[in-house]
């Protein structure tokens, strides 16, 4: 039985990232060490819930650099288990999942080939496999194919960052805009995808990697931050994301955690995007009765796990800013050892 | 035409599970949304709103038009 998890996404900032509200999920049953990226990310100081904190290298480094940091980390907490909840991350552990499980970490993540399977990129021919609809999308890689992009679909149009940000363009001249603003940042291709109308709503699930959704829990979206993130939210019973979900997992024999990015319109359901992770709100899930992360985990261990799809609708997810007082000396250790 | 699943609650907020979306009942509204639910039609429902607000039939149906082109503008028929 795993007793010892590792995981990373400790950024709770008006840009949230998913770690802290897994490792709520998790700080009743296990041992919990925190993978931070910068001293800054909030949940390093947060002593009642990490039992230690190791500053890690960034992916773009690779996994040698990866592979001696976990060492140094194992053999310090003997850590069973790692749950990544970055994309940017993503596709080191995945791909050297085997590697980590000689190392005495497990993982339970997707292959490369089904996590490349829900690549923005390829999701046209995913959501023809999966029977549903998805906005026409173009993939781009300069300016000159851009104009062509947007001629076919006409205005307004969705300029996307293969992996992050995503902007709506009413002209040329903002999608150009767009165009450059998100490759500067993280390079090419690009997107470009017809607008839809409706309304979004999201559904966070868990496959066991033999075809079956374990647990899900589906919301809508009512306020949003600047940057989309949830700020208030409401849990919904949708039978045609839950199916959505279920033919996902079916045919992806997905393994992991997973959220589901879809527009409800008069004309059915359209699939937007499908992250390969437990989304910022899966707290959410776990508060109403249906802990994502414990039954990964227990999925991890090997053990048998109850589908747990059944949750109320109509509970409410209020997000709100909060702060606490710490040590500077924390923070100058965390810099200078790296650990704290 | 059905109306779909809507729970009213005490405060006559209507909520739609499937959508997440609520809706403010005011006044009469929440009479009317009973009354479909019930599966009375139109004219029925102008009937006995009619009566029941003491206001002339005419005016009433027109209400009720009114407030079910809403409703097929919100979706809220399936």
């Amino acid at each position: 039985m795993i007793k010892n998890i590792a995981l990373s996404g400790l950024n709770a900032t008006d840009n949230p990232a998913p770690g802290y509200p897994v490792a709520k999920s998790l700080k009743e049953d296990y041992s919990l060490i925190g993978l931070s990226y910068d001293p800054n990310e909030p949940a390093d100081y947060f002593e009642n819930i990490f039992q230690k904190i190791y500053l890690m290298p960034y992916p773009s480094l690779g996994f040698n650099e990866l592979k001696t940091r976990l060492e140094t980390i194992k053999r310090d907490t003997d850590i069973e288990l790692i749950i990544p909840n970055l994309d940017a991350e993503l596709p080191l552990y995945i791909k050297y999942q085997e590697e980590l499980e000689q190392m005495g970490i497990k993982t339970f993540l997707p292959t490369m080939e089904h996590f490349e399977l829900r690549d923005k990129s390829q999701l046209t021919n995913l959501s023809k496999k999966l029977n549903i609809k998805h906005p026409k999308t173009i993939e781009v890689s300069s300016v000159k194919e851009l104009e062509e992009a947007c001629e076919e679909l006409s205005f307004p149009v969705m300029v996307k960052g293969n992996y992050y940000k995503a902007y709506k363009a009413h002209n040329i001249k903002s999608a150009i805009e767009y165009f450059y603003k998100i490759s500067s940042e993280w390079g090419f291709p690009l997107l470009v995808q017809e607008t839809i109308e409706g309304e979004e709503i999201n559904l966070v699930g868990l496959g066991d990697g033999k075809g079956h959704l374990v647990g899900a829990v589906s919301i809508k979206k009512l306020t949003t931050t600047e940057l989309g993130k949830i700020w208030t939210g409401i849990t919904i019973e949708h039978k045609e994301l839950m199916q959505t979900a279920k033919d996902f997992v079916e045919q992806t024999n997905w393994r992991g955690a997973f959220e589901l990015e879809c527009m409800a319109c008069q004309d059915g359901l359209y699939i937007i995007e499908i992250n390969p992770r437990f989304p910022a709100w899966v707290y959410f899930a776990t508060a109403v009765g249906v802990n994502l992360p414990q039954m990964l985990v227990k999925l991890a261990s090997g053990e048998d796990v109850k589908e747990n799809i059944d949750f109320p609708d109509g509970k409410l997810y209020v997000r709100y800013t909060d702060e606490f007082i710490t040590d500077f000396s924390k923070f100058s250790k965390l810099i200078t050892t790296k650990e704290l | 035409m059905q109306l779909k699943q809507l729970m009213i609650d005490e405060n006559n907020i209507a909520f739609d599970p499937s959508m997440g979306n609520s809706y403010q009942l005011g006044g009469s509204a929440k009479d009317i949304f009973e009354l479909i639910q019930d599966g009375k039609d139109k004219e029925e429902i102008s009937q006995i709103i009619s009566k029941k607000y003491n206001v002339s039939l005419e005016d009433v149906y027109i209400d009720i038009n009114d407030f079910f082109t809403k409703l097929k503008l919100y979706g809220l028929f399936q």
